[in-house]
């Protein structure tokens, strides 16, 4: 073999690498979108669950139809400000020009492997904070209230948190230093601070409190299905945290903010975290359905340094994450008669609140992004209250235009009759005796159907 | 209709239908972008109707 034949094949052989690297790392994020399917077949499981009998199928349909309705806008907008606002509020048309919905890159494109995979895994991302905003909000929500605020929240505000602060050149990150490797800010604190705001205007159940502001118990139709939904949340968590590390052919893993790192630190961390957060609520409630929310609770609270904690410091993360997870959800419905009907604020917004600030605590690591600072306590403390900030405004402000045009929530009788009844042509145990049916003249409500609105199987 | 913006798959790129024709993309972006507006509306009215007896 001459030189020149060595050289064609050299030339053969780091192509086919090329490609094998490319092609191993659509398959990387392929898989890890999959696995964030479960996240959602895990909130479903739970919110059903956590509703009672005359509202299980209604909290359905409103968890399905965030789903659905995240996916187009993500193509129509959000993928474009996620590219386009990582300085601010001021875009950057040029380098968000491949995120427009006509652009060649948002298609079927053999120059472009990467823009569809990520595009994909990002909408997970996206449909995880509906989802979480979503919960709290069961039972009450009208359902076209429900979509516009799961699309501003989903397609929107997170997207914006994390152009800022989950983005190797969003300006959390190049001015204060910050670091967050799980998303705690972006997804979990802007979708719980959000569903915290829309709570607020939204109001609680009728007979959550007692007339003299006592928190009463509204138990769910199924503890069992909400756990082991929370369980399937666990699961397609590590497809979450999978999608948060990025694949480099050729090269070791880095995170979004382009520090390097490996999914051993991952497993390790996310692992230990995950125990913490169980038994931080298992002290604190002695319940399954606490304690499988403080596993979360305490993945979400060790998210920020997934990839830098020394594991048992990530477990006791977690444990502080599992015990403020039930406490601050306690507080708010006490002090402030919220009914957050699942503990969304608690788990996302507080969790997530907590693992920002810890990291900052445990800090001193540099960044690589030109003129960053390191990782410090401050950086994380101000990136943290701009993430709450930009999760608690627009789900406050739209939420309260919505009341005041009387469509934020479904008329009182309608609530105590049960959405399934009102709204659902459909029953969801079809052999059993609806509460709502028991509880009240079942002649008078058994004669009433829901309008059909499409085809009815 | 010939929604093919190839002739061969030598060196083609962006290869989706109608990649090469912007007012087909823009009349199909429309069309989806109006389906998902206009269920959401249809939502709000089917809510209204549902709501009538619970008044």
């Amino acid at each position: 073999m001459d030189q020149v034949q060595a050289a064609e094949k050299i030339a053969e052989l780091q192509t086919m690498v090329d490609m094998s690297g490319t092609v191993n790392m659509e398959v990387f994020y392929w898989w890890c979108t999959a696995l964030m399917v479960i996240i959602h077949a895990g909130f479903l499981a739970y919110e059903m669950g956590a509703s009672r009998l005359k509202n299980a199928l209604a909290s359905g349909v409103k968890n399905i139809l965030a789903f659905a309705f995240i996916i187009p806008t993500f193509f129509f907008f959000g993928w474009w400000i996620y590219l386009a606002m990582y300085n601010g509020f001021v875009p950057d048309f040029e380098a968000a020009a491949a995120g427009l919905p006509w652009s060649s890159n948002m298609g079927p494109n053999l120059t472009d492997n990467a823009s569809g995979i990520f595009w994909g895994a990002f909408v997970l991302f996206a449909a995880t904070t509906a989802s979480v905003f979503s919960g709290a909000v069961i039972e009450r929500i009208r359902m076209s209230a429900f979509i516009v605020l799961a699309i501003i929240l989903g397609s929107g505000v997170w997207i914006l948190a994390a152009s800022w602060g989950w983005h190797p050149d969003g300006w959390l990150t190049t001015v204060w230093g910050f670091h967050d490797f799980g998303a705690a800010g972006a997804v979990h604190m802007v979708a719980g601070f959000f569903a915290l705001g829309v709570t607020i205007n939204l109001g609680a159940r009728i007979g959550r409190f007692s007339k003299s502001g006592k928190p009463l118990v509204i138990a769910g139709h199924s503890v069992p299905m909400s756990i082991i939904g929370l369980m399937l949340i666990i699961v397609g968590f590590f497809g979450f945290l999978g999608g948060c590390i990025i694949y480099t052919p050729g090269g070791q893993w880095t995170t979004i903010f382009g520090t390097p790192t490996t999914l051993s630190a991952i497993s390790f961390n996310t692992l230990m975290a995950f125990s913490g957060g169980i038994i931080g609520s298992y002290v604190i409630t002695r319940q399954p359905f606490w304690m499988m929310s403080g596993a979360l609770a305490g993945i979400i609270s060790a998210a920020p340094g997934m990839d830098l904690y020394y594991p048992p410091l990530a477990f006791l993360v977690g444990i502080i994450g599992g015990v403020a997870a039930p406490l601050a959800d306690k507080y708010i419905t006490a002090k402030f008669k919220i009914d957050d009907a699942v503990g969304a604020f608690g788990v996302h917004g507080v969790g997530g609140l907590v693992g920002i600030v810890m990291l900052g605590v445990f800090s001193g690591f540099p960044n690589v992004a030109e003129g960053a600072p390191a990782i410090s306590l401050l950086g994380q403390i101000k990136s943290a209250l701009v993430m709450a900030a930009l999760g608690f405004v627009p789900g406050f402000g739209l939420s309260f235009i919505l009341a005041k045009f009387n469509a934020l929530r479904v008329p009182p009788k309608a609530e105590e009759a049960g959405l399934d009844l009102v709204e659902v042509p459909l029953a969801a145990y079809p052999e059993s005796v609806p509460a709502s049916i028991s509880a009240n003249n079942s002649s008078k409500v058994s004669t009433k159907t829901t309008p059909s609105s499409g085809l009815t199987l | 209709m010939n929604a093919s913006p190839i002739t061969n798959w030598e060196g083609a790129q962006a290869y989706f239908m109608f990649a090469d024709n912007p007012t087909m993309l823009t009349v199909i972006l429309g069309l989806a972008v109006t389906v998902t507006v206009g269920t959401i509306i249809a939502s709000y009215k089917h809510e209204q109707q549902t709501y009538i007896d619970y008044q």
